[in-house]
């Protein structure tokens, strides 16, 4: 284990490299909350929508607009550059297991994100638009545990898209593909309780949910305590059942590994 | 007990089909027609522990596919293949602890980490104790003269630097084969010396197994007393390096300086191979007279002002084996 965490370290250093990124991200995530938050005060205004206020869709996009940024669904760009670049041979031929080495080198990235552009920008959203406190303690923690489920999840669709494009030998598609699955189901742009109620059904059925409207919804206090825990566990199960998925493709992605040049 | 053994082993490759033109490319999205092509023919050979064997064929002779399977990272298509006792890709993990790999085109360093910081990371990824990591890591940069530059991240590195640095890596958690694909190509000599010299002692005193790709000859020379030479996949040569020579190698070249143009030489068995000006070398094929006697029928008809013999080195003896090859597989 201190191996893998050596590479989430080794990530976290190599960011500092780009610490002039922050500031564009300062920026980007403020405005992108800026916008979104301007769009529920035209919408919502001084009423409710559907039992909503202004004051807990402000507070939904900034826990949406700073979660997108610690995910970790991107790792398939990471893949399919070693696949193309055939780098991939020399990290399958350390004696260590390869997608947890993209986790803990991901989770180095996360965690340089938490710190240089995420607390920051908390604050600054925080302090400029205003930010609800959790529903309850309950809610809080269950609220950080819906986190690492967040990361989890998003940790396996992305490197399940990087297995699958062993097949396709291109990944662009695929994670384009997944970006958009993302964006609607997850339900970071639209709450999911706006969908149409056959919609509300689908996303229910992905497990996209998981990355944005879930952490959201609990720390509002819009999942009941006694839902709460059935949501975590339904989360669960997702992650076990990609995992077993990842697993089988895995072994036969292998045999079709090509590695290219030299 | 056999360290590598490989039996009938074979690997393809799919190559899809492309079409020509746009019309070409909207047909390959709906057609899937390839074809095999064959990396890897039913090779069969062994290695013992401790032996140096320099593996060696021409570009596409399977080189690399056949390192990459013993390294447990590329799946065979058929036959077996078992490298310390255990099918190489089922245990990828447990072999890559005790194989030490390296690609001379392909860098397995941290780019943006210093040296020494990549061997530290180094040190936890293989789990080397302490004490042991100490005593390796010392001998490495000693003969391999890395302190100099241990600091330096490796992207700053020369590649001469940079591949010492990587054989030092593949050393250091003690491992009992060590692949090198390549490890000399596009190094100038002295970088080249140095690395010979420390395989030839890591093998000759750590007992090393040492297997290695090139196109240097002069690496097989220095460091492998056998070689196994393959061409298109197939085996074509598993045996000592004096014992090729010796098959192939019964051909002379003799350089003769004549006093003035001797025009055309007509003696049989005799082929001019390269001239500059009144220095000219002759290839002189095996025959029933020595080569003493076929210099004298030419010394008695013209002026020679010097002669000298020059035995056949390693790599035209490798030279006339690839033209056989290539001669053969015209007429087969």
């Amino acid at each position: 284990m201190r191996t893998y965490v050596k590479f989430t370290a080794k990530a976290f250093s190599k960011q500092l490299a780009y610490r002039s990124e922050v500031w564009l991200r300062l920026i980007g995530n403020f405005v992108t909350v800026l916008i979104q938050v301007e769009i529920w005060r035209a919408v919502i205004g001084s009423e409710r929508i559907e039992g909503v206020t202004l004051e807990q869709m402000i507070t939904y996009s900034i826990i949406n607009t700073l979660l997108l940024a610690l995910l970790l669904h991107g790792i398939s760009g990471k893949v399919d550059e070693s696949l193309k670049s055939g780098s991939i041979a020399s990290e399958l031929i350390k004696p260590i297991s390869y997608p947890l080495f993209l986790l803990f080198d991901g989770l180095g990235n996360t965690l340089y994100q938490l710190v240089f552009t995420v607390a920051p920008s908390l604050l600054i959203a925080s302090l400029y638009f205003g930010m609800m406190p959790p529903a309850s303690w309950t809610h809080l923690f269950a609220f950080l545990l819906a986190l690492l489920l967040a990361l989890l999840i998003s940790f396996l669709l992305g490197y399940l898209i990087s297995l699958l494009a062993f097949w396709f030998m291109n990944h662009f598609a695929l994670s384009w593909m997944l970006g958009g699955f993302i964006t609607i189901f997850s339900g970071a742009f639209l709450p999911i309780w706006f969908f149409p109620s056959s919609w509300i059904t689908v996303a229910n059925l992905l497990p996209f949910q998981y990355m944005g409207y879930v952490p959201a919804a609990i720390y509002l206090g819009n999942i009941t305590t006694q839902e709460l825990w059935q949501v975590i566990a339904v989360g669960l199960g997702w992650i076990a059942g990609l995992l077993i998925l990842v697993q089988w493709l895995w072994t036969r992605a292998v045999k079709r590994l090509v590695l290219q040049g030299g | 007990m056999d360290i590598i053994s490989v039996q009938g082993l074979t690997r393809t490759y799919r190559q899809y089909k492309r079409f020509p033109g746009i019309m070409g490319s909207m047909r390959s999205l709906f057609t899937r027609e390839y074809t095999e092509e064959l990396a890897v023919r039913e090779l069969t050979f062994s290695i013992q522990e401790g032996e140096a064997v320099g593996y060696l064929g021409p570009n596409g002779a399977g080189k690399s596919t056949m390192i990459k399977m013993m390294s447990g990272i590329l799946v065979p298509t058929s036959g077996e293949l078992h490298v310390l006792g255990r099918v190489p890709h089922l245990a990828r993990k447990e072999n890559a602890m005790q194989i030490g790999v390296v690609f001379g085109q392909r860098s397995q360093l941290w780019w943006d980490l210093p040296v020494n910081d990549s061997f530290d990371l180094h040190k936890y990824i293989y789990k080397i104790p302490d004490a042991t990591f100490e005593k390796n890591l010392a001998f490495c940069l000693d003969m391999l003269a890395i302190k100099e530059f241990i600091h330096k991240p490796v992207r700053q590195l020369s590649l001469g630097q940079r591949m010492r640095v990587e054989i030092a890596m593949a050393l250091l958690h003690e491992p009992r084969i060590l692949f090198l694909d390549e490890p000399t190509i596009g190094l100038d000599v002295m970088a080249k010396d140095q690395i010979r010299q420390f395989l030839r002692t890591v093998n000759r005193e750590k007992k090393v197994t040492i297997v290695l790709t090139t196109h240097d000859m002069k690496d097989i020379e220095e460091i492998c007393p056998r070689m196994i030479v393959v061409n298109k996949g197939e085996l074509v040569y598993d045996g000592s390096v004096t014992a090729l020579r010796k098959k192939l190698g019964n051909e002379r070249q003799v350089v003769i300086e004549f006093r003035e143009e001797p025009g055309l030489i007509d003696v049989p068995g005799v082929t001019l191979l390269q001239e500059e000006g009144l220095r000219k070398t002759y290839l002189f094929a095996k025959s029933e007279l020595s080569v003493f006697e076929i210099v004298s029928q030419i010394a008695a008809n013209y002026y020679i002002e010097d002669v000298s013999i020059e035995q056949a080195d390693i790599e035209s003896v490798i030279r006339r084996l690839y033209q056989q090859l290539a001669a053969n597989r015209q007429i087969g």
